[in-house]
């Protein structure tokens, strides 16, 4: 770690908001009415994305010189504790669920967790880019914004330097470089870092380890729907294959019928 | 829709349905599997093939060398390599599992199996990367080794289709049909297929597939888990490096793409009800949660035997489902209720190595009604009319615990 951060002997703190999602690995199905995925035995994880957040803020706290507290945040229904003791299991310090019944939407998503952080003051919000569930990317731009603090979005390297954090972002056109001060919003890429497995003894201590549980209507905030879900569709999965006798005939395909290349 | 017809509908595109599929069209019987997915893609898609030969009685050593000679010949049919002879060592770390070693190196001596006591040195120099100054003994086997499960499965395939086998994967089974006691077919996705045979080698599923049939056979479904290492410079591991069998961390290990292959046969059974996963589902998008603590006795396990090895090490977790039995033996043949119906399933994690001769052995009882095997130990009807055999809870309880105790055990002379 870098020189500033021994200087700096407070407590950092890292909020890391995670979503529940389910395994998008397995066959999704939806109910007989379009409004919805069936959920019955479908296995329910914590997003990818914010799995790699987690693993991030365990590997800033692990190099850091300075104290660093990683708090985990859920928001939903009971079910959520389940993922967020997956948090707390790979090393989280402490989870907070905040208790709502309803789906919320990003622009919601992230006025409860501007909320939170206005109460927890962090020195870092650090989430997955998108959920895999609707794939919004949304909640975090808009975190940034509500609080406005910087953001630096799709994360693919982080690197706290003297006076503030780099962060390598991946875009269409390469890997971009930003630096931005702290208190900061960002968001992680896949390519960020490998999230551990929990080791025995981590999981057996995060049992222990305390979930607290803020009722949404104590934040004071009023649910503003923004996004209606109308009806939802499988992608098609009807996958047309053709043996190609030689590379000559492949390219040809994808040039003149696939219209890749 | 047509009805289709063959001498023999094999019932799962696993090791054991492919190779009696195969050995049964080359020796002329016209034959269909039918595969509910993609085949290779159940317990077989999971498995790591480890090939211990020396097993707890002559009979079954001499099917698992049997065995080693029909993948040669396939190796040559198919032109692949199934067969990577590494050698493989057990190793004891107590004074009974010692005692074991002692055993199985007398017991395979007198049947002129090549096995021998290794001291720590030898040890150490056949792997570098395990811990084993605290070994009290240890053997090695260097005929031992392991089948490549997915090279396996394509030379049963192309072997088995220039012998006229076809196959319909996405084709689950509805029903068996049954007629004044025989089977005569069975009902697909895809319409029925008629056939005086019908083979159920449906792994996991075999239980219910039995239940389709109105009758009973004693398998039961377990998780399983093992994780990969990628290849790591520090802790090189040759691709002929042999194969671990460690009864007292309960691990198994193998060489694999550079990395280590480690597995778990844990205390505790992760019990799978088959009945209450989708039709479609898909064995090879299995995923271990990254709090699960099968996954975590595993990495700790690993570790005491490669200290390298934890749980921020780059690997794969490979997660599946395998079928037990009451005995850890499988159900090979016929059972007394149905005239047709046979059965060759409930491998114990053993699959893809029995599954050679198992294919053999196979082909002769439904075409000659018997075979040179002795198989009254993997015999199908062995727990027919048994009491406790027939109630599923009472199956399962006895399968599990065959699961919990199967590398924990410690074993007798034999």
């Amino acid at each position: 770690m870098d020189a500033s951060k021994e200087s700096n002997s407070r407590l950092m703190k890292i909020l890391v908001p995670t979503k529940r999602v389910p395994d998008t690995d397995q066959r999704i199905r939806l109910q007989a009415d379009s409004s919805g995925i069936e959920d019955d035995n479908l296995p329910y994880v914590v997003n990818p994305f914010d799995a790699i957040a987690v693993e991030e803020a365990l590997r800033i706290r692990e190099s850091s010189a300075t104290e660093v507290e990683v708090v985990a945040i859920g928001i939903g229904t009971n079910e959520y504790e389940s993922e967020l003791r997956t948090s707390l299991a790979m090393g989280a310090d402490r989870a907070i669920l905040v208790e709502c019944a309803e789906p919320v939407d990003p622009w919601n998503v992230a006025r409860i967790l501007g909320e939170i952080a206005n109460r927890e003051k962090p020195d870092l919000v650090l989430m997955g880019k998108q959920a895999v569930d609707d794939d919004a990317n949304q909640a975090g731009q808009f975190v940034a914004a509500l609080l406005d603090w910087p953001q630096a979005t799709f994360a693919s390297n982080i690197e706290f330097v003297e006076d503030g954090v780099r962060v390598s972002r991946e875009t269409d056109l390469g890997t971009e470089v930003v630096q931005v001060n702290l208190p900061a919003v960002i968001t992680t890429d896949l390519r960020l870092n490998e999230p551990r497995y929990a080791s025995l003894p981590s999981i057996l201590k995060a049992r222990k380890k305390p979930i607290e549980r803020i009722n949404f209507a104590e934040l004071g905030i009023d649910l503003e729907p923004r996004l209606q879900v109308l009806e939802m569709e499988l992608a098609s999965t009807g996958r047309h294959c053709v043996r190609v006798n030689d590379v000559d005939e492949l390219l040809r395909r994808l040039r003149d019928e696939a219209k890749l290349i | 829709m047509t009805v289709q017809t063959a001498d023999v509908i094999v019932i799962g595109g696993g090791v054991a349905g492919l190779s009696t599929a195969m050995q049964l069209a080359m020796h002329g019987a016209s034959v269909i599997v039918v595969e509910r997915e993609r085949l290779g893609n159940g317990s077989t898609g999971r498995a790591a093939g480890l090939l211990g030969q020396l097993r707890g009685t002559a009979e079954a050593t001499r099917m698992l060398m049997d065995g080693v000679e029909v993948v040669k010949d396939l190796e040559q049919r198919a032109d692949v390599e199934i067969f990577v002879q590494t050698g493989s060592l057990r190793i004891a770390e107590t004074e009974q599992r010692a005692q074991e070693i002692v055993d199985l190196v007398a017991m395979g001596k007198d049947i002129g199996f090549d096995i021998d006591h290794i001291d720590n040195d030898e040890v150490a120099e056949k792997l570098p990367y395990m811990r084993s100054d605290d070994l009290l003994d240890a053997c090695y086997c260097p005929t031992d080794g392991h089948l490549q499960p997915a090279e396996l499965v394509s030379a049963y395939i192309r072997v088995g289709k220039s012998h006229g086998v076809r196959y319909q994967p996405n084709c689950p089974v509805e029903g068996v049909m049954i007629q004044g006691g025989r089977a005569i077919g069975v009902k697909t996705s895809n319409g029925p297929i008629h056939a005086p045979v019908i083979v159920n080698a449906a792994g996991p599923w075999s239980y219910l597939l039995a239940d389709l049939a109105d009758t009973v056979l004693p398998t039961a479904a377990v998780g399983h888990v093992y994780l990969t290492t990628r290849p790591d410079a520090a802790h090189p591991v040759d691709r002929l490096s042999p194969a671990i069998r460690d009864r007292h961390f309960r691990l198994y290990t193998r060489p694999e793409s550079g990395g280590l292959i480690v597995g778990i046969y844990g205390e505790e059974t992760v019990e799978y009800d088959m009945a209450k996963l989708p039709v479609d589902f898909d064995m090879s998008a299995m995923k271990a949660r990254l709090d699960d603590i099968h996954v975590a006795t595993l990495v700790y396990n690993a570790q005491q035997r490669f200290p390298w090895i934890n749980e921020r090490t780059p690997m794969t977790i490979t997660t599946g489902i395998m079928t037990f039995t009451p005995d850890g033996k499988p159900f090979c043949g016929k059972m007394q209720d149905i005239e047709g119906l046979y059965h060759c399933s409930g491998f114990c994690g053993h699959g893809i190595v029995q599954s050679p001769t198992i294919g053999v052995i196979m082909s002769d009882l439904i075409r000659n009604g018997k075979t040179d095997y002795d198989i009254a130990a993997i015999e199908a009807d062995r727990y027919f009319d048994v009491p406790g055999f027939q109630d599923r809870a009472e199956i399962k309880s006895r399968c599990y615990k065959m699961h919990a105790g199967y590398y924990g055990r410690v074993e007798g002379k034999q």
